[in-house]
């Protein structure tokens, strides 16, 4: 086996141009890949996090069918003992209650429909970001009274600015006319239109005292320390949980977001396919010549006793020596890249504007994240790749006859 | 000879009186009744009692009305919500909120939404005073007491109904029931009306109910207590600023 080894690594050597051109284009596109996926993944890390990040929460606990009608009675009391049962679990480092309102906000001549969402701003920052998107002004506090948070659209549309108040009107639980006056303390920009233009944070307490549902909340909203374990954690927390209510992870909450990662493992294969069989053709192709070159040195060595099988063995472990060399290098170089994207990144937004699909937001930005899936499936299908290519001149060489090997020229 | 001719024309000319007493004017009926609580003028107190599901409420109310395009409504109770008030110029409305001292302008994207958390809406405050001109109407069916008058949206009109059904007793000239269809033709409200009364020589119903057929435990009633016609008011009452005066 030694000898075996030896034998290749010449065998590579003597013709370093050409090996060193394999290896090339081996270290070019899987590194290239590995950057590529890197940043696909660091766009899609960026619409599930502004889906989820900005509004949702990872995974919501509400009465039972509350996400469908949202019903301002369907509401659950967030007791202190439930609020810390589910901090406590495993992997969740966020909770946060809320209370919904849909009513009209108005400035002056201009009224607009809005969400009116009321949190505990201190938990409310363990869930979602807004407080890093804040354009103007500063986030609620525990004691801002009536503070409120607006998306710019709606501040836009209302011409508010901050400290500036505004009338809320909206029906109250006992069927009266809820209204009050609340003072902008913060305007947030996500970039998603829908929220942007609609939705608006007040305090907890406060909408709860305007929609007279005292010491209610429509849902319990969980940040989690790795979102893609959304649904187990939920189906674990549907144990824990009084059978009237239930917890769905966002891709319940969002079925096109599921639908788009589904997407993006596809074409994630997709890609890698395309570009591995460019670099395979390649691959074939250098071994194919190394083969035809050395016809009448494998008819020596079979001569002199080298079993076909081994001879096999040679041409396949020669491949693997380069499949190896040009994994380590391009893993390398990929990482080298992608941590720069990760660092520095490409900025667009010169170019282009945020776009929202599938509930998610997409940021003028390239910017890479780290994932195993995008670094061990490009490297070992490099491997499967150089053996697979060198497959077929290897069993060409074992199959020579040792004679017309020898006489050949 | 002559008295044969002359005897047709007579025939003729009571055939004639005899039709045109049988050419209902719809389209007038339609405005007389959608203008019964209002008139030229009006003055009313009424009672709104609001159900659903969750709560229940009562509402006594002041209302004032010139024509078909201007009127002012306040609570008078509950005390926590007297005060509020809606007024309707044309086909705008604004809403006084006294807790904050503010009007709000009712914005077109709400006009589908709740009007006092009743069952009437803030489009049937503005449509309904335009029924008889964005509506074509025909005679669906009748009996010896009443007229069944079905109304379909002109091509052109910016309604909210698919088709409504009048329901109209022939004697006095009142509705009983109006069924309300959305644009799929399915049925989607009922409003009946009670207690026809004379007042000033017309005959109006003082009991109005709104039923909203997806909800059947639920429902909107309004009662008037009071209601006069000819009172002496002015376009220039129906302001803003009169809006606010507590």
């Amino acid at each position: 086996m030694t000898m075996l080894t030896t034998l290749a690594l010449r065998n590579l050597w003597r013709n370093h141009r050409r090996s060193l051109l394999t290896l090339t284009a081996m270290v070019v596109s899987s590194s290239l890949l590995i950057l590529a996926l890197g940043i696909f993944s660091g766009m899609l890390q960026d619409m599930l996090a502004s889906a989820t990040e900005q509004y949702h929460g990872h995974l919501v606990v509400s009465r039972d069918g509350y996400q469908d009608d949202r019903d301002l009675f369907s509401t659950l009391a967030p007791e202190s003992e439930l609020i810390d049962r589910l901090s406590e679990q495993e992997g969740v480092n966020g909770v946060s209650p809320r209370l919904r309102t849909f009513g009209l906000l108005s400035a002056g001549e201009s009224s607009r429909p809005v969400e009116l969402l009321g949190v505990q701003p201190a938990k409310e920052q363990q869930v979602t970001t807004l407080q890093n998107k804040l354009v103007a002004g500063r986030y609620l506090t525990e004691d801002s009274g009536n503070g409120a948070l607006l998306g710019r659209g709606l501040a836009e549309r209302l011409d508010a600015e901050i400290g500036e108040q505004l009338v809320f009107l909206t029906q109250a639980a006992d069927g009266s006319i809820g209204n009050d006056l609340i003072t902008v303390t913060g305007i947030f920009a996500t970039g998603d239109t829908g929220h942007d233009n609609s939705l608006a944070l007040v305090n907890l307490n406060w909408l709860q005292r305007l929609v007279i549902l005292p010491g209610q909340a429509h849902e319990i909203a969980l940040h989690l320390e790795d979102p893609l374990t959304a649904p187990q954690k939920a189906e674990a927390l549907e144990k824990l949980l009084p059978p009237e209510l239930e917890a769905i992870d966002w891709g319940r909450l969002m079925p096109e977001m599921n639908e788009v990662i589904a997407t993006y493992d596809v074409s994630r294969m997709i890609i890698i396919v395309i570009l591995y069989f460019a670099t395979g053709l390649g691959i074939l192709n250098t071994f194919f010549m190394s083969v035809m070159e050395r016809t009448r040195e494998f008819g020596i060595l079979m001569a002199m006793g080298l079993r076909p099988w081994r001879i096999r063995i040679l041409v396949l472990l020669e491949a693997l020596l380069l499949g190896v060399l040009s994994l380590v290098i391009g893993v390398g170089l990929g990482a080298l890249l992608t941590l720069y994207m990760r660092e520095v990144g490409i900025d667009l937004s010169g170019y282009i504007t945020p776009v929202t699909y599938a509930g998610g937001t997409i940021l003028p930005r390239l910017t890479a994240v780290f994932e195993p899936a995008n670094f061990w499936l490009p490297a070992l299908l490099l491997l499967i790749l150089c053996l697979l290519s060198a497959f077929f001149p290897a069993n060409r060489a074992a199959r020579l006859q040792p004679v017309e090997a020898i006489r050949e020229e | 000879m002559q008295l044969r001719s002359l005897s047709t024309i007579a025939l003729g000319l009571i055939l004639l009186s005899a039709s045109s007493a049988f050419a209902l004017d719809l389209r007038e009926l339609i405005r007389e009744i959608e203008d019964q609580h209002t008139g030229r003028s009006s003055r009313a107190v009424m009672n709104m009692q609001v159900e659903t599901s969750h709560w229940e409420r009562s509402l006594v109310m002041n209302a004032v009305s010139l024509g078909r395009d201007h009127f002012l409504i306040r609570i008078q109770e509950p005390p926590k919500e007297k005060g509020v008030a809606t007024l309707k110029v044309e086909q705008e409305v604004w809403n006084y909120l006294p807790k904050v001292d503010r009007v709000i302008k009712v914005p077109p994207s709400m006009m589908g939404g709740s009007w006092m958390g009743s069952h009437i809406t803030n489009n049937d405050l503005v449509k309904a005073a335009k029924i008889d001109q964005d509506y074509d109407f025909a005679l669906l069916g009748e009996t010896d007491t009443t007229w069944r008058i079905n109304c379909t949206p002109k091509p052109e009109a910016a309604v909210v109904w698919g088709r409504i059904v009048y329901l109209v007793e022939k004697a006095r000239r009142v509705p009983l029931t109006v069924d309300y269809f959305d644009e799929d033709g399915i049925k989607v409200r009922t409003i009946t009306f009670d207690e026809v009364k004379e007042i000033d020589g017309r005959q109006v119903p003082m009991l109005m109910a709104v039923q909203p057929l997806e909800k059947p435990q639920e429902s909107t009633v309004m009662h008037y207590r009071e209601l006069e016609f000819g009172v002496p008011v002015e376009e220039s009452f129906f302001s803003l600023r009169n809006l606010r005066q507590r």
